[in-house]
């Protein structure tokens, strides 16, 4: 009984890390310069390039 | 020419009036799985040619298919339909972003071939458009040597359902030739998106990266991911804790070339923004449309690799208003 306990224990805790790590955080950095701009048909007559 | 649409959801929808209003496409024969249920979707669809309601069943299918110019297949039932408008040499589109049903309509590619007509697996916005802003940015390099896809957003209920389980499910990524097996939801990167600007991006089971590595032979990384809030990534083990929207708002596509051009290093960004459905419904009945007019290389594949032209599809699609974005300013690549 006492090792199904701990047993039981054991997964509660790994369940709970493996939810924390799955979730926490946001990352990545935004782009400092630049932008979107729309294209339009006469944009795709040449081929789209590096800007 | 009478096209066979399956399926009038979201997407279906948009598919359906887009091919009514066009010059190729001058009757219907919709099949859905509850005629009752979009009787007046029906009603709505104020084109200019006939439509034809029926509830989907492979004997439906069947006699729909002798009239038929092309199939378009916006449920998720792609498989044995197209298999059996390819035997009889109709040409078949799908908007599925499933990987498992874009491999069953890839392995049409030979039947396709000998008949002479288009399986377009993945003609939604991503796969689809994804494909010919790759195809776009991939002109004008030398050597193409990564592609990276991400959207956000949803469509219909159907693509909602779908996106969760593509939270969960096995992602497989390309890389350096072979395929490697990751876990979804993982992978966090910071997009940035045309309209919506930033969000957390994940991997996700989608059939990008399979359509990319088609088209592009040398292709050495493809990946695709997805916009997913935490309660997205914790619940998608989950059944659904709500039915989904009937529609989506507004979601982005946004995809990242990579490669070699005058022996430098170069990228670019190009991105799209608008309702992913009426996004997806446009891209899937302008690929209906190049398929019934025989306008498509023979064989199975993504728009990348059947179009012959991907700039004009770009160009087409623009005229029809899907907004397809470039990144500019970003200075210039660093040399690698």
């Amino acid at each position: 009984m006492r090792l199904l306990t701990r047993a039981l224990v054991a997964v509660a805790l790994a369940a709970m890390a493996a939810v924390v790590v799955r979730l926490r955080g946001t990352g990545g950095t935004p782009p400092h310069r630049g932008g979107w701009r729309e294209l339009s048909t006469e944009d795709f007559v040449e081929p789209v390039e590096e800007p | 020419m009478r096209a066979v649409l399956v399926g009038l959801g979201a997407v279906g929808a948009r598919s359906a009036r887009q091919l009514l209003s066009s010059t190729v496409v001058d009757g219907l024969l919709v099949l859905v799985r509850r005629p009752d249920h979009v009787a007046s979707a029906v009603a709505s669809l104020d084109g200019r040619g006939t439509v034809e309601l029926a509830e989907l069943s492979t004997e439906a299918f069947l006699r729909g298919l002798p009239e038929a110019a092309v199939v378009l297949l916006a449920a998720p039932v792609a498989a044995p339909y197209a298999g059996l408008a390819v035997a009889r040499g109709v040409p078949v589109v799908s908007v599925a972003d499933a990987p498992e049903e874009v491999r069953s309509l890839l392995a049409l590619g030979g039947d396709a071939r000998r008949r002479g007509v288009a399986v377009v697996a993945g003609a939604g916005m991503a796969p689809g458009l994804s494909c010919l802003l790759a195809a776009a940015a991939a002109e004008g390099m030398d050597e193409l040597h990564e592609v990276h896809v991400a959207t956000a957003g949803t469509g219909g209920p159907a693509c909602a359902r779908r996106r969760h389980a593509a939270l969960r499910e096995l992602v497989e990524e390309w890389r350096d030739g072979a395929w490697e097996r990751k876990v979804a939801s993982s992978g966090r990167e910071l997009v940035w998106f045309p309209e919506l600007g930033g969000a957390d991006c994940y991997r996700t089971s989608r059939a990008d990266p399979l359509l990319m590595a088609e088209a592009f032979p040398g292709l050495r990384r493809a990946t695709t991911r997805a916009a997913a809030s935490r309660r997205d990534r914790f619940t998608s083990w989950l059944p659904m804790l709500r039915p989904p929207h009937p529609e989506g708002a507004v979601g982005a596509l946004r995809v990242e070339v990579r490669g070699r051009r005058q022996a430098r290093a170069s990228t670019v960004l190009l991105g799209a923004s608008g309702r992913p459905a009426f996004v997806a419904g446009t891209v899937g009945a302008l690929a209906a449309e190049l398929a019934a007019a025989r306008l498509l290389k023979p064989g199975a594949g993504g728009l990348a690799a059947l179009a012959a032209s991907p700039r004009e599809l770009l160009a087409e699609l623009s005229r029809r208003g899907v907004r397809t974005e470039v990144f500019e300013g970003a200075g210039p690549t660093p040399t690698s």
